[in-house]
């Protein structure tokens, strides 16, 4: 019974471990979708911010250091993918594609010049677990859920919030109206361009934090491509959860559940692809079976131009 | 009235003038778009202190400096004339195929797989293995199609999730119930005989998969503007409404034109699977379904285009292996400045602002759909 317990508690730990990159990526891709821009680079953000992390902490030696370098990588190449999207007018998926590269090329090059060769960074130091005191005390979830980093409590803190921002205030019903009705926001006086810059740049913060967490959290290294296609999961549960917070942060959680169930199984059982290949089954399924339809932002992937 | 009155001959020129036009205006804009991402590696060169003149001259003759490496180019640009090809197809019927990259994977497990058991019949085998390819790959591409068509799911997403779903099935069929008995994780070698031939001439290991690519271009060319079915491709990608009053069926083009750029892409996986490693290891290669995006843009998605953007994606490809050997500079800079031409390509506005409202509508093309519809 103890072993039981034991290794559902192993399993619990290890699907917030892994559900928490992509709950961070897919609010970040909530705000960018809910304001009209496609953000399929959270990708290559993360992956950006996960190699700036390691940059900073190990320039400094500080994890907290480590972390405002992230957050300063995932917005500038958030705002290069809003540049590109709203003020020129790219098409938001290429851009999306080529952030995505970027980051792939550019953290392999900068590897080389900073660390001296690819592969994987020297350690740096990371965020450690801090055991909150009475919380972490509760038996089996006490120690999954409240023995964790830093990063896993601002996710739990920062779902409400984003749930409450989008729906509860002024700023998030002008998000959401940009993404559905833009016309509707520039006759109300709003910019529109204003809106969607915010919207993006939020996603490449809340990116930034998953990538962060990816390389300082969980491991307190970088290794070349080491989202390994987080960002097209987060965006997955984004999409499964209905571009609502609370709907992607389940979806990530199930999804996160799926990769800690990996580590766990034996490839006898059920052969490791299958069980990696899921989320996105899962996705199609759900795309195909709500059709596509008045789901997604109206006004999403279109430039918008003033008449 | 004056028409009327012409000779066949004169009534021709404006028009071809008029195709001249066309021509170099498409091409005035991958050109910029090509200088800014190469002004862009000179700064970083610049400030990482490498000498970018000696860089770029590296990057150049590791290109096009020697038949070997025209020969290295051209190996490195079959696979992205085929995935850029699938864009291309996909796109001219209004759809965007980012799937390319698991398209390229289901052709290479297909051609790994079957490689081996008709690798005795040599070219025959070979012939046998790349027509499977078009058929999988045809299926394969299919799916996103008939989503899209009957379920209404968008294309970018479904695609994009079924690159995982090809690339974890791929690599679960060349582990586990085709694995080899060999040390290397992956499929068995494939007999020589089946192997796609070198071209020879000097130019290495360069091989006919590169003349394969170049038959492909030309049969996609006549089959969209040559052919009925083409035609009705292109309508529905230009203005579905009128094709659809026209009674022309839009899911039936739709599914088409995404299987058929399966069939493409599932091809370039063959082809590198027959032509280059003679097996599929694992981990297998990666980003050639992604950059054929790139490719199709910078091609503005005609086949001509395309053959020339794969060359020039290969050339930099290759260009930048002798530029890490020859200077400091890592060679993973050719992907940042091909991430920066996917970048700027698409840019319309900056088009306007560097070369005027005319050139506008030559900017490469941008789907005015939203992701909801």
């Amino acid at each position: 019974m103890d072993d039981v317990l034991t290794t559902l508690g192993t399993l619990l730990a290890s699907t917030i471990r892994n559900a928490t990159p992509l709950i961070f990526a897919a609010l970040g891709g909530m705000f960018s979708e809910r304001s009209g821009v496609v953000n399929i680079g959270l990708e290559g953000l993360m992956l950006i911010s996960a190699f700036a992390g390691v940059v900073g902490a190990s320039l400094s030696g500080s994890a907290l250091v480590g972390l405002g370098f992230g957050l300063g990588a995932g917005l500038v190449f958030a705002l290069i993918h809003a540049l590109m999207c709203i003020t020129f007018e790219a098409d938001q998926i290429i851009s999306g594609t080529a952030i995505n590269l970027l980051a792939l090329g550019g953290t392999g090059y900068l590897m080389v010049l900073i660390f001296g060769s690819g592969g994987t960074s020297p350690r740096v130091n990371g965020f450690k677990e801090v055991a909150i005191p009475g919380l972490s005390d509760i038996p089996l979830i006490g120690p999954a859920l409240f023995n964790q980093s830093l990063l896993v409590y601002l996710m739990y803190v920062l779902i409400p919030i984003t749930y409450v921002g989008v729906f509860r205030t002024p700023f998030g019903l002008r998000l959401r109206a940009t993404g559905e009705v833009p016309e509707a926001v520039d006759t109300a006086g709003v910019s529109v361009a204003r809106m969607r810059y915010y919207g993006v740049a939020l996603s490449g913060l809340l990116a930034a934090c998953g990538g962060v967490y990816l390389s300082m959290g969980i491991l307190s290294a970088f290794t070349e491509n080491m989202t390994g296609g987080r960002g097209f999961i987060a965006l997955a549960a984004l999409i499964f959860g209905r571009w609502n917070p609370i709907g992607a942060a389940a979806a990530a959680l199930l999804f996160g559940f799926g990769l800690a169930v990996t580590f766990q199984v034996p490839q006898e059982a059920i052969p490791i692809e299958f069980i990696q290949m899921l989320p996105y089954v899962l996705t199609i399924v759900a795309l195909a079976s709500f059709g596509g339809r008045a789901i997604a932002p109206a006004a999403i992937g279109k430039p918008y131009r003033k008449e | 009235m004056s028409e009327e009155r012409r000779g066949p001959e004169e009534r021709r020129s404006p028009a071809f003038l008029r195709w001249m036009g066309n021509a170099a205006g498409a091409l005035v804009f991958p050109l910029i778009a090509v200088l800014i991402s190469f002004v862009i590696g000179a700064i970083i060169m610049l400030a990482t202190g490498n000498n970018p003149i000696v860089a770029f001259g590296a990057l150049f003759r590791g290109a096009f400096g020697s038949p070997l490496a025209i020969g290295r180019t051209l190996l490195n640009a079959t696979p992205l004339i085929f995935t850029g090809l699938a864009v291309a197809v996909a796109f001219r019927a209004g759809l965007f195929n980012i799937g390319g990259e698991g398209q390229f994977y289901i052709g290479a497990i297909t051609a790994a797989v079957l490689g081996v058991y008709v690798g005795s019949l040599g070219v025959f085998g070979m012939a046998l293995a790349l027509s499977a390819c078009i058929v999988t790959g045809f299926l394969w591409g299919a799916i996103p199609g008939f989503l899209k068509a009957y379920f209404g799911a968008h294309e970018v997403i479904t695609t994009i999730m079924l690159n995982f779903v090809a690339i974890y099935l791929a690599t679960y069929l060349a582990l586990n119930p085709f694995r080899s008995e060999g040390l290397v994780p992956g499929t068995e070698a494939i007999d020589l005989a089946a192997r796609i031939p070198f071209i020879g001439a000097g130019l290495g290991r360069a091989n006919y998969g590169f003349v394969f690519g170049l038959v492909a271009a030309a049969v996609v060319y006549l089959f969209l503007w040559r052919t009925k079915r083409g035609f009705e491709l292109r309508a529905v990608g230009l203005s579905p409404g009128a094709a659809s009053y026209a009674g022309m069926h839009i899911g039936l083009n739709t599914v088409l034109a995404l299987a058929i750029g399966g069939s493409l892409a599932a091809l370039g996986g063959g082809e590198e699977v027959l032509g280059v490693y003679g097996k599929m290891s694992i981990p297998f290669v990666q980003g050639l379904g992604f950059n054929g995006i790139g490719v199709a843009l910078l091609g503005r998605n005609h086949p001509v285009g395309v053959v020339f953007g794969a060359i020039l994606f290969g050339g930099m490809i290759s260009g930048a292996q002798e530029m890490q050997f020859e200077t400091d500079v890592p060679l993973q800079l050719a992907s940042v400045l091909l991430a920066v031409i996917l970048l700027l390509v698409t840019a319309t506005k900056l088009v306007e602002l560097i070369a005027g409202k005319r050139a506008r509508a030559f900017a490469g093309a941008r789907l005015e759909k939203g992701l909801g519809q």
